[in-house]
């Protein structure tokens, strides 16, 4: 008996230990709920905010699962009377949800066609046996596959291609090398520039425009998003392959053997097959109803159209994408897109917006370019601890409310989340890296924080200099 | 018996796998070897796990499966296994999800009833917690950490008894320290020092330490018990009787030539959690391997 009361005591103790941020997070939103709404703040709108500190705090602590944390914000919004069941349920299900889970499962259902092998071959023949142009190339590749494809698709796909330049080229897989740090990093960094490119890049390039188009501010089509932010991604390509070279200069300058090797294993696999071509045209049919029907039917059902293709042909079982799709995800992104609606119609969007423009208006005359910078560099730093498309969704409806043109802010604070370069959990791209074992997190500052500011400094050229022309 | 031996890496975990398996040997138990790799973030675990499918399209191994490997060699090195198990050469291709975050692999052994490699991701005292809880596991033999609260997790969650190998070097002649008293748990520790006596041929102190001069009774009985048992199991020993606070004369006389065996403390979870215990102050304290025996 006493063995058992101490088990129960014991696995207690080790609950309590693993969910504290869950403890804290419960004992911090009954506080705030008993304390006075602030003035300007309606209660609905002070409940909103309970449940955004509740789910930023539960997100960052990853004390419970990611399912859980959107089942709760659903739950919350519901009991604290923020929405009606039936209201909650409608702002859950969007475009913005329908594109993410259609662009997951279209990741999964490319990325099991094995066409990396053909992508390394491509790879070689442009950028020949020069490390400095293979570099060069695999951002670029990265970037411009992740901006149409999405960035896990090619960083699940460039991964192997580089490890096995670095085993051809005679250095250990287990092992890190400046040469393998430079390989991997060209892949997730270039993953993330691409990611922008188009509203395909990323689910949170879809969250930003649903809330344009949501909040009356301006509707984008795929076209219009690629001018804004095409010609940024265009620029960091070069840029950021310098600072990757100079950061991680790696003492193999060519690496013939390597790349013959590599060309000589990828030649055994044969031609291109019949569903590998298939699955290029159905993306390819995707791409164009992404860029001629969305405005018409949305984003989202384009890539469901595309999923329900795969399966139609058999290019994949629907076996594979259920096992392979992070439901908890969506699910996750669904909760966070209800909440940020439920920010702007509760009055709680602007009264942060209000709020933090009254902090920066004390500090500094030029509030425009104060407000720019405020969205800009919280954007990007929530994004290096939180995840990139969480942090638009909770962000998105303050930043549209704080004034100034709204699409020029909200493009840029999109972009902005992009630059997920300083930790590993960052984004998936530099987990996805980081799970090899090859790159430590002290790797990730190392270069991270000279990408940082450069992608900073170039958003600003752009949004300040490029994007007033487009107007 | 079951006995599970967490390695991190090769470079790291040669000492704790090497004592692991023969202190294994010596209880003649089945042994798991576990890795635990890095946390995924729960955003990434499908990509991850994606990529990870890829690079094994590739011929690439995932992260892991090389110390595994190592272990594997190592155990066939010294002929934990059996011939033809070697012969074949590590069986990749046996990995298989057995539920959650573990990979298995299982390999026959031969002086050991059973060997199993397996692979785990996520934190370290959660993931063994989670193999002992379910596995039934009872020694989990573990490397020296200088991760904060590490000692103090190992010995309040792992419901097994825990032997760190903290700064073993195999060309050292060590001696046994055991510490004796009349807690409940000492007769199994006792016990335990025995079998790793006679798997390192050591020396034994047994040894009672008082806070004050005079010495109870149960702890001179408990000596005289411990010091028969040894004895009839033909190990050299002798019996040692100290005043002074238990945990700094448990550490000044073991110093870094001795591999210390106590029993568990008995305290409830609560108190320990907030007090600590004998155990763990002797844990976070001494410079060489330390065997702390739960019943």
């Amino acid at each position: 008996m006493l063995s058992l009361s101490h088990r129960f005591v014991s696995d207690s103790l080790f609950w309590i230990t693993r969910k504290k941020w869950l403890i804290i997070s419960f004992f911090v939103s009954i506080l705030l709920f008993y304390l006075p709404s602030p003035e300007g703040l309606t209660s609905e709108g002070h409940r909103t905010l309970i449940i955004v500190l509740t789910t930023l705090i539960l997100i960052i602590s990853e004390s419970i699962p990611l399912p859980a944390v959107a089942i709760l914000i659903l739950i919350m919004e519901v009991i604290l009377g923020v929405d009606t069941p039936d209201g909650v349920a409608s702002s859950f299900m969007s475009d913005a949800v329908f594109f993410i889970m259609g662009s997951l499962m279209l990741a999964i259902s490319i990325v099991h066609q094995g066409l990396d092998k053909r992508l390394a071959i491509g790879i070689i023949n442009i950028t020949g046996n020069k490390t400095w142009r293979i570099v060069l190339g695999f951002v670029a590749v990265s970037a411009i596959l992740a901006s149409f494809i999405g960035e896990h698709t090619v960083a699940a796909m460039m991964l192997p291609v580089a490890l096995s330049l670095i085993r051809n080229a005679g250095l250990k897989t287990d092992k890190a090398t400046n040469l393998s740090t430079l390989l991997l990093f060209s892949i997730a960094y270039g993953c993330a520039i691409g990611s922008v490119g188009t509203p395909s890049g990323g689910g949170r390039n879809v969250i930003m425009i649903g809330y344009l188009s949501e909040f009356g501010l301006g509707d984008i089509s795929y076209l219009k998003w690629m001018k804004y932010a095409y010609p940024m991604l265009l620029i960091e390509i070069p840029i950021a392959a310098l600072i990757l070279w100079f950061t991680f200069t790696p003492r193999e300058k060519i690496m013939d053997s390597a790349v013959r090797k590599l060309k000589v294993s990828v030649a055994k696999t044969g031609k291109l097959t019949g569903d590998q071509m298939m699955a290029i045209v159905v993306f390819f049919l995707v791409f164009l109803g992404w860029v001629f029907l969305s405005p018409f039917i949305g984003l989202g059902i384009v890539a469901l159209t595309g999923v329900f293709l795969y399966l139609t042909f058999g290019l994949i079982e629907w076996k594979e994408i259920a096992h392979n799709t992070n439901w908890g995800v969506i699910l996750l992104f669904g909760a966070a897109i209800s909440l940020g609606i439920h920010m702007k119609e509760t009055g709680a969007a602007l009264w942060v917006a209000e709020k933090a423009l009254g902090f920066l208006e004390i500090l500094f005359q030029d509030i425009g370019m104060v407000r720019w910078f405020f969205s800009v560099v919280l954007s990007g730093i929530l994004t290096n601890l939180l995840s990139n498309a969480a942090t638009v969704a909770v962000l998105g409806p303050i930043i549209l409310d704080m004034g100034g043109d709204p699409i020029i802010l909200g493009i840029a604070t999109t972009i902005a989340s992009a630059f997920a370069y300083l930790t590993v959990v960052a984004s998936p791209t530099c987990m996805i890296i980081h799970s090899t074992g090859l790159v430590t997190s002290k790797d990730y500052l190392k270069a991270g924080w000279k990408l940082f500011l450069m992608s900073i400094v170039l958003l600003f050229l752009v949004s300040f200099f490029y994007w007033p022309l487009l107007k | 018996m079951k006995i599970l031996i967490a390695v991190s890496s090769q470079e790291y975990s040669g000492p704790t796998l090497s004592v692991g398996m023969k202190v294994a040997r010596a209880f003649k138990a089945d042994v798991t070897i576990a890795y635990v790799g890095e946390k995924i973030s729960e955003f990434s675990t499908k990509v991850v796990g994606m990529a990870q499918e890829r690079m094994e399209s590739w011929d690439f191994d995932r992260p892991g499966v090389d110390v595994l490997e190592w272990a594997f060699e190592y155990l066939a090195e010294k002929e934990f296994i059996e011939r033809t198990d070697i012969e074949a050469g590590f069986p990749k291709n046996t990995l298989v999800h057995t539920g959650g975050n573990r990979l298995e692999v299982y390999l026959k052994g031969t002086i050991c009833e059973d060997v199993n490699l397996i692979l785990r991701n996520g934190e370290i005292i959660p993931e063994l917690r989670d193999e002992v809880k379910n596995h039934g596991y009872d020694v989990t033999i573990i490397g020296g950490s200088k991760k904060r609260n590490m000692a103090h997790d190992l010995v309040q969650y792992i419901d097994s008894s825990i032997f760190v190998v903290k700064n073993f070097q195999s060309d050292k002649n060590y001696s046994l320290l055991l510490s004796v008293n009349d807690a409940p748990n000492t007769r199994k520790a006792v016990k335990y020092g025995i079998r790793v006596a006679q798997a390192f041929d050591l020396n034994v102190t047994a040894l009672t330490v008082s806070d004050t001069s005079l010495f109870r009774e149960g702890y001179k009985s408990s000596s005289k018990w411990a010091s028969k048992l040894l004895r009839r199991c033909g190990i050299n020993h002798h019996i040692k009787f100290e005043e002074g606070k238990f945990h700094k004369t448990v550490v000044l006389l073991a110093g870094d030539d001795h591999i210390i065996v106590m029993g568990a403390s008995t305290k409830s979870p609560l108190s320990k959690f907030f007090k600590g215990s004998k155990p763990l102050k002797v844990m976070n304290a001494c410079q060489g391997p330390i065997l702390i025996v739960k019943s």
